[in-house]
């Protein structure tokens, strides 16, 4: 008798466990699914929204009255106020031309040679878009301001200690991010199809 | 065996696990849309203190010390003015000297819905007037009252309130002040009813 009763004890809570499990398992369909989800595509962006340029990537309806909730979530988000992306591109670089992470504690030389452009700047930020504090008191170059090469080409060197020509110190800020403005009159029909060959390269050279 | 128990599974909760993909659908779509109007510190927010209302304030350099907004170019000066159009529409005048030089509208949103750029070698003025987007009576214009329009483009605007932000490139020290000149002679009037 009391055989019996343990044994539909068991059955019960081995039921009961199941429901649980079952309900876990849609509870956590709904969450990650839905929340999960939209953080993703708000925070990252998707083929749908952003553009990948080699290490470059760009928010492709950035502030233009039309673009997507998942963009106007983005930069809301971010706190940062962006001009339209019709007038002014703006691409941020986080990796490196191999994909690893940039890091203050290495050294990096970002270059290349833009297309006719307007005007452009090419600045270096922490990881939050805050400036780095430095001696130098430097913390971008624009096509005004940079020392160019042969050719209009241009090479810039990320670093914690000062170096000759165009350098941009990086401290001890952690990761970077590195942000490239890109500003130009056009219609869509004139717009300069940027691809990643067109674009400056970022090669590590050393880390700590 | 267990393959089968799953797929037994599958077949009794097919409903359910409908109804669960449906709610994260809908879930995502909320979240997604909600995130702007929760999200604390918008960048609207932020710069209402330094952007006072129909007057153009020039803001200090960027520095670490001094950004408002996350990855503000360094590189840029900025003069900000807030419009509001409920009493009146607002004009905007202001000189682009030329490149690198900006003039964009945003609303509360963010949403850029007028940029002008500078050209290079070229001087530009750039006149607006932003008139609410409403249905009733904004009072005559400088041309039915028999005087010459103060504004060179109209712009019908669908939110009452916004930011209008100048930009001007940082050439350094030596053209600092010729610079800050330019900004602060950029004006925001608004012409109550």
């Amino acid at each position: 008798m009391i055989r019996l009763s343990l044994h539909k004890l068991k059955r019960r809570l081995l039921t009961a466990s199941a429901r649980v499990i079952e309900a876990a398992l849609i509870a956590a369909i709904i969450l990650a699914g839905g929340l999960g989800s939209s953080w993703y595509m708000v925070e990252a962006g998707s083929r749908l929204t952003t553009a990948k340029l080699g290490p470059w990537m760009t928010w492709t309806a950035a502030a233009r009255p039309d673009a997507d909730p998942y963009t106007r979530a983005h930069f809301v988000n971010a706190g940062t106020l962006p001009v339209s992306s019709q007038i002014q591109r703006a691409l941020v670089a986080r990796t490196d031309q191999s994909g690893e992470r940039l890091h203050s504690s290495c050294e990096y030389i970002v270059e290349g040679r833009l297309p006719n452009v307007e005007w452009w700047s090419l600045a270096v930020f922490n990881e939050h878009g805050r400036l780095i504090p430095n001696e130098a008191d430097r913390h971008a170059f624009t096509g005004q301001t940079i020392a160019l090469a042969h050719a209009g080409n241009f090479s810039v060197t990320l670093a914690r200690e000062a170096r000759a020509g165009n350098w941009l110190p990086t401290g001890g800020a952690g990761r970077l991010a590195l942000v490239l403005n890109i500003a130009e009159n056009r219609t869509p029909d004139s717009a300069t199809k940027l691809d990643a060959a067109q674009l400056p390269t970022i090669r590590k050279i050393k880390c700590r | 065996m267990q393959i089968r128990t799953f797929t037994d599974w599958l077949q009794t909760r097919a409903r359910v696990l409908l109804v669960a993909v449906l709610t994260a659908a809908i879930l995502h779509i909320v979240a997604t849309l909600i995130a702007p109007r929760i999200a604390g510190g918008t960048p609207f927010a932020k710069l209402s203190p330094v952007a006072p209302l129909h007057k153009f304030q020039v803001l200090p350099p960027i520095t670490p010390q001094n950004q408002p907004l996350a990855f503000m170019a360094p590189d840029v000066r900025y003069a900000m003015c807030r419009y509001n159009t409920a009493q009146g529409p607002v004009s905007v005048s202001v000189r682009l000297p030329g490149r690198g030089w900006a003039l964009a509208l945003y609303t509360p949103e963010g949403d850029n819905f007028y940029t002008a750029l500078g050209q290079d070698g070229q001087q530009s003025d750039v006149s607006l007037q932003l008139t609410p987007v409403a249905d009733r009576f904004l009072g005559l214009t400088p041309e039915a009252r028999g005087k010459a329009s103060e504004a060179a483009t109209s712009l019908s605007i669908a939110t009452g309130t916004g930011l209008i932000v100048v930009r001007a490139p940082d050439l350094g020290l030596a053209y600092r002040a010729e610079t800050e000149a330019t900004l602060q002679r950029a004006t925001c009037t608004p012409h109550p009813f």
